[in-house]
Order: C-alpha cells, then structure tokens, then sequence
C-alpha cells in the first residue's frame, strides 16, 4: 500500500483580489485501488472552484470503479473518451444546480490510480505528474501550456480529448508518484530542462516513510503543509496544490490487486 | 517520518514568463519638435511605470524599432533593469510603416524562439505601432502579418495615431479585433501610463485568463 499526502492552499494573488482556491485535490481508497487526483480551476472562470472539485470527486470514483477495465484495455482513444464524458457529465450536473454554464467550471486534470502491481493515470492541462522509480525522478507528464504562459487545456476544452495524457506501467521499483498544480510546479519543476526538483523525491521518501497510521493534526502532516503554505506558496501568486503517493520499497508487499484482466504494458498518449 | 529537510537547493527558480513588447516608432520629419520630444518623454516615463511594477518590473523586455526613411532598431529587447534610457530620437525622412512593421515582427518571432530554446514561459507579444502620418512604402505584406497574428490570437496589436495627421484608415488595417487609438494631442504620458499598467495585468494572468483591457481607463486621453 502507498500511504498518500494531498494539500491545497490558496495562493497570494488569490487573497489579494478575493478569489477562493480553485486547485482541489482528493484521495480515495476501495476495493484494493488508491486513487490520487488533482484539478487547477481556471481563473477566468466564475465557478472554477466547484469545477475543480466535481473533476477530483468524479475521477475518484470512476477510477476506482474502473481500474480493471481501463487497465486490462488497449483502447486508449476509448477509456480517454469514457473518462471525459465521465467528467464532462458531472460538469452538466454541477452546472445546472450553480445555473451557469459548464465552461465556468473550466479545470485542468490529473490523477494516479495504482492496485496490485500495476499503476495508471491521465492528465488534462498544465501542472506535471512524476514519479521515483529506481531511486530515479522522472516526469511522466509534463504542462501542455499551448504557445503562451496563461493558455492552457482545461477538460471542458474542444480540444480536451486529443490533449489529455493517458499513461500505465509497472509499479516494480516505484517509491512514489507526485502530482502538482501549475503554482506548484514553479517550485518543483524545472521548466527550462523538463526535469523535476529534487525535493519531489525528498517529498515522496518522507510520505513513504510515514507512520501508517496518520491524522489530519500529525506532526508528519503539519511538516508537508507548512512546507507548502510557506516555502511554495511564497514562489508563486497562484494556488498551489500536490497530491503524493509513496511507499517504502525496502518494507513493500504488492498492493491487494483488484480483480481483473491482466495489465498491459505500454502507455496511450 | 524521515526527515524533511528541503533547502533552496532543492527546489527550482523558474524564471518569470515574459511579455516581449515591441514599441515601433514613426520618427519621420513630420514628428520633429515637440511631438518626437514628447515620445520621448513618453517612453521613458513608461519605462519607470513598468520599474514600478512588482510583476510587470520582472515579466516586460521591450525593444524599440523606429521607421523613417527605412526600418532601425534603437534597442533590441531587454528586461526593464538591461533597457537603455534613451536620450533623444531623430526626426527625419519618410514614413516607411510596413518596413518598420516588418521589422518589428521579425524581432518578436526571434525573441520567441529565445524564450522556447532556453525554457522560459511567455505570453502573447505586444506590437505597439505609433504614427502621425500615412505610409509612404507598401504595408499589404505588413498588414497581412499582423492581421494573421491577431486572428490566430498570437499577437496583441495597439495601432496608436498620433495628432489630427494620422491615417486612421490605415492604422485600422493592422487592427481586425479594435478601432485604432488616435490620442489626444501629445498625451504620450497618459497613453504609457495606460500601457504600463495593461502589461502589468498580462504579466499576473494564469491560465485559463482572459485579460480585458481597461477601455474606461482611455478616457480624456485618447479616442478609439
């Protein structure tokens, strides 16, 4: 099992004009599947903040539910298609009990699901996903920022499908994923060579190192925010979000796997 | 838990997005006296509004190309700390337009290109044209660009006229989405003021952002 550790905090160029937090994260756990997502609300858009939250609920389940059958297929077009109109559908729902349109929920996406000894995942938008395999950081998927700085591809955009990043693999010499907002990214990620800080990897050894029995109030808790209230939220105006799966190698035995088809290897793009 | 203990080593500096603006000036005769001083004035005064500004003071690298005769640059890009104030431009010849233009863009896609080869994120360029006359070289190539640009959302284009001279016709030929400022008199302060704070906008924008400029903010000074 990977023990996980999901924050947001809201950013100062948030608190300075009256905005919420738009970044959402969320965890769940069942049926032998642990699900990771995060969603980054658009700021142009009037209800981005329930958007971003209907994206990490929605996903959530649907990961869950599932892993099975988007693992065991070779149909990435297809699960890409099913996960959208998954979201997409709770947008229409959100929106009509807000009255606005779908598109003022604008978010980006991004999830890790892992059972047994297979991992996936998919990402829509900016931000980064990464993960700490055989001691090594590596981005999984990186910002699709379009050609400028503020453009960026939201799941409610036309183009959400053909941008989002579907991916798989094994989870053999995996410590640990890290999933990050765009404002957290300005800290952990390096834009100019594509590669990750060197604290994710720091971040994924202490979440794995952690006792299994955590609490919102914990000392290891308190640590991991007051690093993301001060030191990353102060490099950036923006939200800042992180969502961390990590596990200790040394100590790990396969995770329950959920019952179904065998996992491919490969990724869909 | 393992220790936590993440230094500044351990965590990236990203270099601020960049807004690449370019200021294409009409330095031809008919802006000799006390309409080239004023610009002048104008542009340094712009200048020190963009030093001022938290976000725009690290996001703005500028360059100045001016049309006469032919097209020059005065400067090329730089961030406000790097620019050179300028003393004093020349006022003579021609309003050879389209060849500033030209120049302008060109400048712009490799500033572009820097920003991709080194990793630095930036938003879309700024192309401010000011004149107070008419062309006097042939601008379809030059309009045809800039038109491009603008419909594919790659470029913002302010088309500035400049006293009762300027043709307005033209400057709205580079401008599908708005009509052409013509300012009021030689309110070049209040003109750069209003700029300064439009890039500063841009320069804390997010993704997702659509920035409105502030039209309201054009009033007693200029007239779209």
């Amino acid at each position: 099992m990977f023990k996980e550790f999901h924050y947001q905090v809201r950013g100062h160029g948030h608190l300075q004009d009256g905005t919420p937090v738009q970044d959402r994260t969320k965890y769940l756990s069942r049926g032998g599947v642990q699900v990771l997502c995060l969603a980054d609300g658009a700021g142009s858009a009037t209800h981005s903040q329930f958007g971003a939250q209907a994206v990490v609920d929605e996903a959530c389940t649907t990961l869950v539910n599932r892993f099975a059958d988007f693992a065991a297929s070779d149909d990435g077009a297809r699960i890409k298609v099913e996960l959208l109109e998954q979201l997409v559908s709770k947008f229409n729902q959100v929106a009509n009990q807000h009255g606005v349109e779908s598109r003022e929920l604008a978010s980006t996406f991004m999830c890790v699901a892992v059972s047994g000894e297979r991992f996936l995942g998919a990402h829509v938008g900016d931000g980064v996903v990464g993960y700490l395999k055989n001691g090594e950081l590596k981005v999984i998927s990186a910002p699709d920022n379009a050609e400028f700085a503020n453009q960026t591809t939201f799941v409610t955009s036309s183009r959400a499908a053909e941008s989002m990043r579907l991916f798989r693999g094994s989870l053999e010499g995996v410590a640990g994923f890290i999933l990050m907002s765009d404002g957290t990214a300005e800290s952990l990620f390096d834009a100019r060579t594509g590669r990750l800080a060197a604290a994710c990897a720091k971040l994924i050894a202490a979440v794995g190192a952690a006792p299994a029995d955590l609490s919102k109030t914990s000392k290891y808790t308190k640590r991991l925010r007051r690093l993301m209230d001060l030191k990353i939220r102060n490099a950036t105006k923006d939200d800042c979000s992180i969502g961390i799966l990590g596990r200790n190698l040394a100590r790990t035995r396969p995770n329950r796997p959920v019952v179904g088809h065998q996992v491919p290897r490969g990724s869909h793009r | 838990m393992a220790t936590l203990n993440i230094g500044a080593d351990d965590l990236v500096d990203n270099p601020t997005p960049r807004v690449p603006v370019s200021l294409c000036l009409d330095t031809s005769t008919s802006m000799a006296g006390s309409p080239i001083a004023e610009l002048v004035r104008g542009v340094n005064l712009f200048y020190e509004a963009i030093d001022e500004d938290d976000d725009a003071h690290d996001s703005a690298e500028i360059n100045i190309v001016e049309f006469n005769s032919s097209a020059g640059l005065v400067h090329d890009f730089a961030s406000i700390e790097r620019l050179p104030r300028i003393s004093s431009l020349t006022a003579d010849g021609l309003t050879a337009m389209a060849a500033g233009v030209n120049l302008a863009l060109d400048t712009l896609e490799k500033r572009k290109a820097t920003y991709s080869g080194s990793g630095v994120l930036y938003y879309q360029p700024w192309l401010v044209l000011m004149t107070d006359g008419a062309p006097t070289d042939n601008i379809e190539i030059a309009v045809k660009r800039v038109v491009d640009l603008v419909e594919t959302k790659k470029l913002t284009v302010f088309p500035i006229g400049i006293g009762s001279r300027a043709d307005m016709n033209t400057l709205a030929r580079f401008s599908p989405n708005r009509p052409p400022l013509r300012l009021d008199g030689l309110k070049f302060k209040e003109f750069f003021e209003w700029l300064s704070k439009s890039v500063a906008r841009v320069s804390r924008s997010t993704p997702g952002d659509t920035v409105k400029l502030d039209l309201e903010g054009l009033e007693g000074w200029a007239e779209l």
